[in-house]
C-alpha cells in the first residue's frame, strides 16, 4: 500500500484546528490541576482538620475510575443532576483539571513529606515563625522536587485529551476519527495524527526539561 | 547574676515513654557544659526542649529571662536567645554558605541585605570559610558544612550555643576543624551545650560535665574530677565503653 502525502497534505488544516483544540484543553486541564493540586497537596500534607478527608475522598475517586468514566460522568450525568448544561469544551477541561488535579495533588504532597523535617528544625531554631520556614525553606525545595514528577504527569494529561473524543470534543483524536470516515485513509491519517501528538509531547517534555536545568533540583 | 537557663523538674514523655525524668538545671553566662550518656539516654531530647524544638511535658523552663509558658513569650523568642547547631548540619541546600548565614538576620533581626551579607561575610571568615562563601553545601565537605552550621547559628545572635553530636557524621580526620572552632567560641566566652562523644574535648574544654542516664542527669561537675573519680559504676562503664 503506498502512502499519499496529498492526503496528508489536505488533512492539515483540520489537523491544527483539532491540535489547537487539544493545546486549549490541555492547558486548561493542567492550569487548573496545578491549582487543585496544590491546594489539596498542602491540605493533606498539613493534615488540615476535616479538609483532608474530603481531599482523600476525591483523590481516591478519581484514582478509582477511568478517565473515560468521569468524562462521561461530568459530560451527561453532571448536568442532568445540577440542570445546567455544559459544553464539550468545558466538560473536557473540568474533566482533565479534576483528573489531573487528584494526581498532583500527591504530587505535591509527596514533594513537601519529603523536605528533611531537619531543614525545618534548622529554620525554627534561628527563630523564625512557621510561616518564614516554610516559605523561604519548606517551599522552595519542595517546588523544585515536583517539577520531574510534574512534566510527566502534564504528559499523561495531554495524551488523556485524546479520549475526549466520546463526548464529541473536536480535538485532535476526533479529528482523526472524522478524517478518516471522510478520506478512508486510515494509515495517512492515524500517522499524521501521531506525529501531531509525538511533537505536542515532545514539545513539553523539552520546556520541562529547560525548567529542570534551570533549577537545580535537590 | 541570674542563669542563663534555668530547668525546674522538666519531663518530657513521647506517648508513654518518659524521656527525660525531673531534670534540673542551671546555666551561667560562659559556661561550656559538655552533656554526655549512653544512646538514648535523653542529651538529644534535652538540647530540643531547651529551644522548645519538643514542648515539655512538665516543669519549667526559662532561656534568657524569657519564660516559657508566660503570656508574652513566643517561642520564637526563646529560640532567638539559643543557637543549635546538629549533627547532620541541615545547612539549607538551595541556598549558598553565604545565603544559609544570611537568612537568620534577613527573617529575624529583619537586617537589610548589605548588612546581613556583611554580617555573614564576617561570620565565615571567622570560621575559616571566607573563600567558600558561594558555594552550595553540596560543594562543602561535611566539616565545611558544619562549620556554615556554626556560622548560621552564630548569625542571629544568641546568648547560649546548643550542639548536638556536631561531629559524629565526619570523618575523623574533619573532626579537628569542627572542634577548633568551637574551642574558639569558648575561649571568647560563648556559652555552649554540648553534645559529644569526643572525650579528649570534653576534658580540654568544658567547664563541667553532665552524665545522663536513662533520662536523669546522674552526675554534674568538674570535668577533671568526675573523669579521674567516676562516682558510680554507671559512669565508669560508659567511660569504659566510649574509650574503646
Ligand atoms: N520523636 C520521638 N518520638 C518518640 N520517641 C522519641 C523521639 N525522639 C526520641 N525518642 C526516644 O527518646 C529517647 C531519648 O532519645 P534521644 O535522641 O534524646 O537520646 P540521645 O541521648 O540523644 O541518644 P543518641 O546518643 O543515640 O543520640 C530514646 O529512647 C528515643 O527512642
Ligand atoms: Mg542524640
Amino acid at each position: 500500500m503506498d502512502f499519499r502525502w496529498d492526503v496528508v497534505w489536505n488533512a492539515l488544516p483540520q489537523m491544527v484546528d483539532g491540535a489547537q483544540l487539544t493545546a486549549q484543553i490541555t492547558l486548561l486541564g493542567i492550569g487548573g490541576g496545578l491549582i487543585i493540586g496544590t491546594l489539596c497537596g498542602l491540605v493533606t500534607a498539613f493534615r488540615v482538620p476535616i479538609l483532608h478527608w474530603l481531599v482523600f475522598a476525591y483523590v481516591s475517586v478519581i484514582r478509582g475510575t477511568p478517565i473515560v468514566v468521569q468524562a462521561m460522568f461530568i459530560y451527561f450525568a453532571l448536568p442532568l443532576a445540577l440542570d445546567i448544561t455544559l459544553s464539550g469544551f468545558a466538560a473536557a477541561s473540568l474533566c482533565l483539571a479534576m483528573n489531573a488535579g487528584a494526581y498532583i495533588t500527591e504530587i505535591v504532597r509527596g514533594a513537601v513529606q519529603s523536605i528533611d523535617k531537619g531543614l525545618q528544625d534548622a529554620g525554627l531554631a534561628l527563630g523564625m515563625s512557621y510561616p518564614q520556614v516554610l516559605l523561604s525553606i519548606v517551599g522552595p525545595l519542595a517546588f523544585r522536587r515536583t517539577i520531574p514528577p510534574l512534566g510527566n504527569q502534564f504528559i499523561i494529561s495531554l495524551k488523556d485529551s485524546a479520549l475526549f473524543l466520546v463526548i464529541g470534543v473536536a480535538e485532535l483524536a476526533q479529528k482523526g476519527e472524522q478524517l478518516t470516515a471522510q478520506t478512508g485513509r486510515a494509515l495517512e491519517i492515524w500517522t499524521a495524527v501521531a506525529v501531531f501528538y509525538l511533537i505536542m509531547t515532545f514539545t513539553l517534555a523539552m520546556i520541562m526539561r529547560l525548567i529542570e536545568r534551570r533549577m537545580r533540583i535537590l | 547574676m541570674s542563669p542563663l537557663i534555668t530547668c525546674r523538674k522538666l519531663h518530657k514523655r513521647f506517648g508513654a515513654i518518659e524521656v527525660l525524668r525531673d531534670i534540673n538545671l542551671e546555666v551561667h553566662t560562659g559556661e561550656v557544659v559538655v552533656i554526655v550518656g549512653p544512646s538514648g539516654s535523653g542529651k538529644s531530647t534535652l538540647l530540643r526542649c531547651l529551644n522548645v524544638l519538643e514542648p515539655i511535658s512538665g516543669g519549667e523552663l526559662e532561656v534568657g529571662g524569657k519564660r516559657l509558658g508566660d503570656r508574652r513569650t513566643r517561642k520564637r523568642d526563646i529560640r532567638r536567645e539559643t543557637g543549635m547547631v546538629f549533627q547532620q548540619f541541615n545547612l539549607f541546600p538551595h541556598m549558598t554558605a553565604r545565603e544559609n548565614v544570611m537568612l537568620g538576620p534577613r527573617k529575624v533581626r529583619r537586617q537589610s541585605r548589605r548588612e546581613a551579607a556583611a554580617l555573614a561575610d564576617r561570620l565565615l571568615d571567622r570560621v575559616g570559610l571566607a573563600d567558600r562563601s558561594h558555594h552550595y553545601p553540596s560543594e562543602l565537605s561535611g566539616g565545611q558544612q558544619q562549620r556554615v552550621a556554626i556560622a548560621r547559628a552564630l548569625a542571629v545572635n544568641p546568648r547560649v550555643m546548643l550542639f548536638d553530636e556536631p561531629t559524629s557524621a565526619l570523618d575523623p580526620e574533619l573532626r579537628g576543624e569542627v572542634l577548633q572552632v568551637m574551642q574558639g567560641l569558648a575561649a571568647e566566652g560563648m556559652t555552649m551545650l554540648i553534645v559529644t562523644h569526643e572525650m579528649r574535648f570534653a576534658a580540654d574544654v568544658a567547664s563541667r560535665l553532665i552524665f545522663m542516664d536513662e533520662g536523669r542527669i546522674l552526675h554534674d561537675g568538674d570535668p577533671k574530677v568526675l573523669f579521674e573519680s567516676p562516682p558510680s559504676d554507671r559512669f565508669r562503664d560508659f567511660l569504659r565503653h566510649v574509650q574503646t
